[in-house]
């Protein structure tokens, strides 16, 4: 089976709602800063519950922040 | 540095020091009276309060107003202590329905102090590991 990743843009997501920190974004979904800088790193799944949030916060679907890559390319691709 | 893993730090290396001086002192002091053991044990254990409890209260005035623990920190102790109660089961198992059988007084005390301080150091080594080197689980 194909080792799968789980990949965001919560970096671009931020940058595009007027740079948005992380401090402010952790704030806004009830996170830490770190847990912040921990995700967009990859090292930190969040719990579904903290992903919608995120969704919500962006106003975007879930699938435009967070992608399920397949052997380092994207799954649909 | 989240306020968890500076604690897990504080934690780990208090436990590595004191303990490593309590185990040395144990070998190289062998058999003696019971009082000079409880004494060796408690003043082990005294200086582990004092240093993480120092530790802890200045933590706590410098992160005051300040997160104290999310989703991240919460998965990261639970993985961490499932790993450590599980060695600390095994080490029981070998101490508390082994040991009795060919050995006696002090050796079960002590290897029963040697588990506990090592699933204690596995489980801390662990949470400042996770918080480090990641994890997407």
């Amino acid at each position: 089976m194909a080792k799968k990743r789980l990949s965001n843009n919560l970096r671009l997501m931020r940058f595009l709602k007027n740079e948005m920190t992380q401090a402010e974004l952790g704030e806004r979904i009830g996170v830490t800063r770190q847990t912040i800088a921990a995700i967009e790193a990859g090292k930190y799944s969040p719990t579904l519950e903290t992903a919608f949030r995120l969704a919500e916060v962006f106003d975007k679907p879930l699938e435009e922040i967070f992608q399920w890559e397949v052997g380092g390319g994207r799954k649909g691709d | 540095m989240p306020i968890k893993e500076q604690f897990a730090r504080v934690w780990l290396i208090t436990m590595l020091v004191t303990f490593s001086a309590y185990f040395t002192a144990v070998i190289a002091i062998g058999e003696t009276t019971p009082l000079a053991q409880i004494g060796l044990f408690a003043t082990t254990v005294v200086v582990q309060v004092i240093v993480i409890g120092t530790a802890s209260a200045v933590m706590e005035i410098r992160h005051k107003g300040g997160p104290k623990s999310d989703e991240r920190d919460q998965m990261i102790d639970q993985r961490a202590t499932r790993v450590a109660y599980q060695l600390l089961i095994c080490a029981m198992i070998v101490v508390g329905c082994l040991m009795p059988f060919n050995n006696s007084g002090w050796r079960i005390f002590h290897a029963a102090v040697f588990s506990i301080a090592l699933a204690e150091i596995v489980r801390h080594g662990l949470i400042v590991s996770m918080y480090r080197r990641g994890w997407d689980g």
